[in-house]
């Protein structure tokens, strides 16, 4: 076991130097090993995600996007790359990059233990696919990676001290499923006020899943919540077509998936119903007029998945250069 | 320094309160003794104009409050803090929407800002502010940030906070997120006094966005934002912001999405004098919005066409009929000046009275004190005007308060 780490990263050195943050990058490095082996193993061809585009994910809960001066013309540093994603489904049937994302979280959530400005997400999107098997094709992910980060890397696991015996459910039981409405009304009867027409409240989350012994599915965001590429469902107005993956032990959300919307009027509205200007979007709405792919598809959080795995406390644990809401850092 | 102008609407009653204050509520008390009083007979069609306030004897509210003070209640006792749209205020007003309208970005909007501070009431930022002055890198008047930092720098006491709208190019600069996360308003958000305003459209052009005149320089610099038009021919440009596109269920989802993406600020929904204002409200209350603002259409600061002006949208006192008694926080703006109008707007159901272009005048009469004299004069109206309904609250007024002649009795 190593000596516990301050709630904040300290000077670049000391971090760099640290025998946490090396181990943390050991597993890290295994984890993107694995998930590339079982992708490829199932068809999915890797593509370098953009960095910059004209227009990225718009977000949700108060993320600021970064503008740059592109030859005078204004673009942004890709916040997720969905719109990409399913543009290149034009390309393959199943893909997957492993993605740099900048969001200026509001400051609060630099003390969540699982925010970063900058991060990586391996994000996956599948043609003609229904949510159910996104949900399959991540359960499998996280279970054959967690399996190989245990089988190949138990000494670091301990030298963190990661009690491995954490995963034994994980890697023998499916995981389980409740809906949004579901973790609404158990928080509320555990005593944690959350609005039903709301994203799951950070606190509630950690409470969902400091009770959880292996990951779960929460399905079924309401409207309203998420943003406008994620399908709504065509016999339950204002329920989305989507998921989240989340940890147990208080780890909280690892994975955020849906299947998407894909046709043309569809995007239009639901870019009204966020507040967002569909002209900005010309070039994604001129694909999608022409027809792009119905599919569905997940982002997994990297440094998350290894925080999870790795068993430490905060995310800049597993990142050598960490980045923390409103923390000037190298 | 060229005089600002404001066709149409009293202006040299409004400078007079702005330098007298109180004083301005009375006739001259010179004249005291020497000349007889009473009403001029109102013309005009302006509906508010021609309502009148009608106390009653029987004052069964009055005894209540005779009995609390264990004395005769008089003006002085009348109760204006409220709460506007989860604000706390020291009285019944806001400042409303001061834009990206010339007028509004100059001294004299940084002069209305410190002034609404120390009066303790909630300032409105209006739209297109960030999206054509810049947020952060601009230290001119127009600035957002600089707004914010001049309006919290007056700031005392309990009473009084921001409220920030969007519109549709707003949403393409972020304006929201960047508030949000700016250290500068932690402590409005801690206390609740933060508030994010959608913005629908606006009462002097309903239906149409947000219009400025612009030179050539600018026009360049927000081309491709914004829709330029050469109306006016050589020099200048016309432009135009976009209203947005509303259904029910696209205003319904867009307050959820505030409300999910900003849990601790407060959201406001502000909708021009449309037919269905009531089906607006509706929506907005039940998506969870905590205050509607509706501009008459006869409220405004902004650069309008004149068609707009003089024929489009409903009056106030439509719209507050149309709305019936609301259920939640209503806000209005409209011509407010003075206490007679705030009253009756109280009267049918609003919860406060936004002062736009009066704001302006008064501070164009007096850069230190117009405002804060012209609001302490319209407060002691109000509270005059309140205590002689034999009421205590501005919220305990009704319908029963103000007589209409049309209506008979």
């Amino acid at each position: 076991m190593i000596a516990d780490e301050p709630r904040f990263p300290g000077p670049l050195r000391r971090h760099l130097l640290s025998p946490v943050t090396r181990i943390a990058l050991r597993v890290q490095q295994e984890i993107l090993g694995a998930v590339r082996g079982f992708l490829a193993a199932r068809g999915f061809v890797e593509l370098q995600a953009p960095i910059i585009g004209p227009v990225t994910d718009p977000g949700v809960r108060g993320a600021k996007q970064v503008d740059i001066d592109y030859y005078g013309a204004r673009y942004k540093l890709m916040s997720s790359a969905i719109l990409y994603k399913q543009a290149a489904l034009l390309t393959f049937d199943r893909i997957f990059c492993v993605a740099p994302n900048i969001r200026l979280e509001p400051p609060e959530t630099a003390s969540t233990g699982r925010h970063l400005v900058e991060f990586h997400q391996i994000d996956i999107e599948m043609a003609e696919a229904s949510r159910e098997e996104a949900m399959a094709v991540l359960q499998g992910l996280v279970v054959h990676t967690v399996d190989a980060v245990v089988r190949n890397l138990a000494g670091e696991l301990e030298a963190l001290g990661r009690d491995t015996g954490a995963f034994a459910e994980l890697l023998d039981q499916p995981f389980d499923r409740i809906s949004h409405a579901e973790a609404v009304a158990r928080l509320e009867a555990a005593g944690h006020p959350q609005r039903g027409a709301a994203e799951l409240a950070w606190s509630g989350e950690r409470a969902l899943s400091g009770k959880a012994t292996r990951p779960f599915f929460v399905t079924d965001y309401p409207k309203g919540s998420r943003g406008f590429y994620d399908r709504e469902s065509r016999t339950s107005a204002g329920v989305l077509r989507n998921f989240d993956l989340i940890a147990p032990e208080g780890y909280g959300e690892l994975s955020s998936g849906s299947e998407r919307e894909s046709e043309y009027a569809r995007l239009v509205t639901r870019m009204r119903e966020t507040g967002e200007n569909p002209a900005k979007y010309v070039w994604y709405l001129e694909l999608a007029r022409e027809g792009i792919r119905p599919s569905a598809g997940f982002g997994l959080g990297l440094e998350r998945l290894t925080r999870y795995i790795t068993g430490l406390d905060e995310i800049w644990q597993v990142t050598p250069f960490p980045k923390l809401a409103g923390v000037v850092s190298p | 320094m060229t005089r600002l102008h404001a066709p149409g609407f009293p202006e040299e009653l409004i400078r007079a309160r702005a330098r007298t204050g109180q004083a301005a509520a009375f006739p001259s008390e010179k004249e005291y003794g020497h000349a007889v009083f009473g009403a001029v007979p109102t013309t005009g069609d302006d509906l508010l104009d021609r309502m009148r306030l009608a106390p009653p004897i029987f004052m069964p509210q009055r005894l209540e409050k005779l009995i609390e003070l264990g004395r005769e209640p008089t003006y002085a006792d009348v109760e204006l803090t409220t709460l506007i749209g989860g604000i706390p205020a020291r009285l019944p007003v806001y400042v409303s929407a001061l834009g990206s309208t010339e007028a509004a970005g100059s001294g004299l909007g940084l002069s209305v800002i410190r002034q609404a501070a120390r009066l303790g009431v909630p300032l409105v930022i209006g739209e297109n502010v960030a999206s054509t002055s810049g947020y952060r890198d601009t230290e001119t008047a127009a600035g957002l940030h600089l707004r914010i930092k001049t309006y919290l720098a007056e700031l005392r006491g309990e009473h009084g906070g921001i409220v920030v709208q969007q519109n549709t190019e707003d949403a393409d600069s972020e304006v929201w997120n960047l508030v949000y996360s700016d250290p500068v308003v932690a402590d409005l958000l801690a206390s609740g006094r933060l508030a994010f305003e959608l913005k629908t459209g606006q009462g002097a052009k309903p239906g149409l966005g947000g219009m400025t005149v612009l030179d050539a320089a600018d026009a360049t610099r927000l081309a491709g934002r914004y829709v330029l038009d050469t109306t006016f021919g050589r020099g200048a440009l016309l432009r135009s912001g976009s209203p947005g596109t509303f259904t029910e269920e696209i205003l319904g989802q867009q307050i959820r999405l505030m409300r999910n993406n900003y849990p601790r600020a407060r959201v406001w929904v502000k909708l021009p004098p449309v037919r269905d204002v009531r089906a607006a409200a509706l929506v907005a209350w039940s998506a969870g919005a905590d205050s509607v603002t509706v501009d008459g259409g006869e409220a405004g600061t902004g650069w309008a066409p004149l068609a707009f002006l003089q024929h489009a949208g409903l009056p106030l006192a439509e719209c507050l009929r149309r709305l019936g008694p609301p259920p939640s926080c209503v806000l209005v703006s409209g011509r407010m000046w003075e206490g007679a109008r705030a009253v009756k707007c109280l009267a049918l159901g609003a919860t406060a009275v936004g002062l736009g272009r009066a704001a302006l005048l008064a501070v164009d009469e007096g850069p230190e004190n117009g405002l804060v004299n012209l609001v302490e004069c319209l407060a002691l109206e109000m509270r005059m005007l309140v205590s002689a309904l034999g009421k205590y609250a501005p919220a305990r007024l009704g319908p029963e308060d103000v007589w209409l002649p049309e209506a008979g009795s």
